[in-house]
């Protein structure tokens, strides 16, 4: 049995709703969530089910209105502070669209994730891009990269600053087939190889299968454990 | 940090060069407009400090006006008084007849003043073109004294001089530099002002008193129709005077107002305090309306890149750290407006001088610092708003719509 210094994340009692009155919806209901330190854990379930209002939450964008969540040994509050210090140090995110700054290149997009967390900008970035393959768009903005090559700076960008845990929410959602496996491909090898932690959200069973446990989640909670 | 503030202004090129050139006109409009009301206004003034005199003696009650006041003032009865009574503080006295003369489009007050108290006048320039002086020999003003003056000091009847039979030298001007520059003058050349042929005969170095000078006896008959009354008078002092004694003293004898050359001065440039405030006016207004310009291009601009704001603060980005971007950004766009702008400010000025040789823009390092400073100031207010907009984007809401 694992003991609770084994797990980097934890949701517990999680709720979420959204609208007031009879607008209402609650999207996440009493959500219980622990990932283990290096799992790669994917989250599956259909549009709607509220995998990505989860994954705001694990990734400290938005706050639950009930339950909470650990991340490490800290407790996350309201406490602005504390939520911008796991922001920077615990987290790297993944976005469907990528999200990269379109006024900087590639390499700048990933150093200036980098100073925002008062990280000094090494020879990381370089190694990065040239581990995902990517280097050679270094110079490149957003504009003049393919969608698989701002994906993966998306992904050197999330993992530059070395997060505790990794957050890709359907990181392949907006990528052909082959350059949605390639990134798979990475996301496995960063996992095996370094150790990293990666949560991630996918609609598509091939693709959890590159994960290590499946969770399958309907209406706002999980509803089994593979 | 100018990363990406500097990526930005970089990326949208035309909003930036709008920006910053909107700054610009503002800090060209500042320097420019104060540099020429300060420029002009205190050349004149500064003129004024030109001569080689301690005192001015003018009527009773003039007061202030004694700057902008031409004409019929005094009698020249005053002269030989204060001669009289205090000629053991006095050096010498010269009496001026100040007219407005109109020459190269622009109205000017002529100083008519005997020639061979000139030099008093000039503070020590000689002519720098120009062989000799207006009526050198003074035999205009001799046969005009002789025409009109009887035994008991009374005018004659001006209207029936003949002048044509006068010795010439009596419609002669010397002009300054700049005005000869200005009206393209040169010496030999006639022109006509006042319904009188006048022969320019020398140029003297800009900064003295008045740009146009005439004999005094010619500017008393046609101006004044009696060459025994002047406008006012320069009093010179004999070295080691105190000059506020001297001047209690000669006022006292004459019942006249008597002030020190300071003082006229001062009364210069307190005349000028409400045009200088209108122009600051003018120039606030401008600035505030650059800056408002600028508030609302940042302001645009954070709706515009909500998206990026949010990826900054989901990557840990604090409030502060986001502030500072937009704020940053408004200082570069600022600076390159300013520097953009006193470089225009100084161009206006070389424009201004080609076009006007009459007018001086004086654009000094005091009001570079002042333009930096208004231009640094608006920068900062300008951008708290979008700036603090830009700290509170919802991050969830705007990654929510990913």
């Amino acid at each position: 049995m694992a003991s609770y210094n084994d797990y980097i994340l934890m949701a517990e009692g999680v709720c979420k709703s959204y609208g007031r009155g009879a607008a209402r919806v609650e999207v996440l209901h009493e959500l219980d969530l622990t990932v283990r330190k290096g799992e790669f854990l994917a989250i599956m379930g259909p549009s709607g089910c509220g995998k990505s209002t989860l994954m705001h939450i694990l990734g400290l964008i938005s706050t639950p209105d009930d339950g909470f969540v650990t991340i490490g040994s800290e407790t996350v509050t309201n406490d602005n502070s504390l939520r911008t210090y796991l922001r920077r140090t615990m987290i790297g995110l993944v976005f469907q669209r990528f999200n990269l700054i379109s006024v900087l290149n590639a390499q700048d997009n990933i150093d200036m994730s980098l100073r925002v967390r008062g990280i000094r900008p090494d020879q990381r970035t370089a190694e990065l891009l040239e581990s995902l393959g990517v280097s050679h768009v270094a110079k490149r903005k957003p504009s003049e990269m393919s969608i698989g090559e701002q994906q993966r700076v998306a992904v050197a960008r999330a993992l530059a600053h070395r997060p505790a845990v990794l957050l890709a929410d359907e990181p392949t959602g907006s990528l052909d087939s082959a350059s949605g496996h390639a990134l798979m491909e990475i996301l496995k090898r960063t996992n095996r190889d370094d150790g990293q932690t990666i949560v991630m959200i996918t609609h598509s069973a091939e693709l959890a299968r590159f994960a290590d446990r499946t969770v399958h989640m309907q209406d706002g909670v999980l509803i089994d454990h593979q | 940090m100018a990363f990406l503030p500097l990526a930005n202004l970089t990326h949208h090129k035309l909003a930036s060069v709008l920006n910053a050139f909107g700054i610009a006109i503002g800090i060209c409009m500042l320097l420019t407009l104060s540099g020429l009301a300060r420029g002009t206004l205190f050349e004149i003034s500064d003129r004024a400090q030109a001569a080689d005199a301690d005192l001015i003696v003018c009527p009773r009650g003039w007061g202030d006006s004694v700057t902008t006041r031409s004409g019929v003032g005094l009698w020249e009865s005053y002269k030989k008084l204060i001669n009289e009574e205090h000629s053991d503080i006095v050096e010498r006295i010269v009496p001026v007849f100040v007219w407005p003369i109109k020459l190269a489009g622009q109205d000017h007050r002529a100083t008519g003043v005997a020639p061979e108290m000139w030099h008093t006048l000039t503070g020590g320039r000689k002519l720098s073109e120009g062989g000799r002086l207006f009526d050198p020999d003074n035999k205009f003003a001799r046969w005009l004294e002789k025409e009109l003056l009887t035994e008991s000091d009374d005018d004659g009847p001006a209207e029936d001089l003949d002048l044509s039979k006068a010795p010439p030298g009596g419609f002669e001007l010397v002009i300054d530099e700049r005005l000869a520059a200005a009206g393209k003058f040169k010496v030999g050349q006639q022109v006509v002002s006042a319904n009188h042929t006048w022969t320019i005969v020398g140029t003297v170095p800009a900064g003295v008193i008045t740009r146009v000078f005439m004999p005094r006896r010619t500017a008393q008959y046609l101006f004044g129709d009696s060459i025994q009354r002047c406008t006012m008078m320069f009093v010179k002092l004999k070295p080691g005077c105190d000059v506020g004694p001297a001047a209690a003293a000669i006022k006292k004898t004459t019942d006249q107002d008597v002030m020190p050359l300071t003082a006229y001065k001062s009364m210069l440039t307190s005349k000028f305090e409400l045009m200088f405030g209108y122009i600051d006016t003018v120039n606030g207004v401008a600035l505030a309306i650059a800056f408002l310009f600028i508030m609302v291009t940042l302001y645009t601009m954070v709706l515009q890149r909500n998206r990026d704001i949010a990826i900054l603060k989901s990557s840990g980005a604090s409030n502060f750290f986001i502030m500072r971007q937009v704020m940053t950004e408004a200082g570069l766009l600022t600076l390159c407006g300013t520097i953009l702008g006193i470089a225009m400010a100084f161009g206006a000025g070389q424009l201004i001088a080609h076009i006007k040789p009459l007018y001086t823009v004086e654009i000094t390092p005091k009001w570079v610092l002042i333009a930096f400073g208004a231009a640094t100031s608006g920068a900062v207010l300008s951008s708290i708003y979008p700036a603090w907009r830009a700290s509170r984007v919802d991050m969830s809401q705007v990654l929510a719509q990913d």
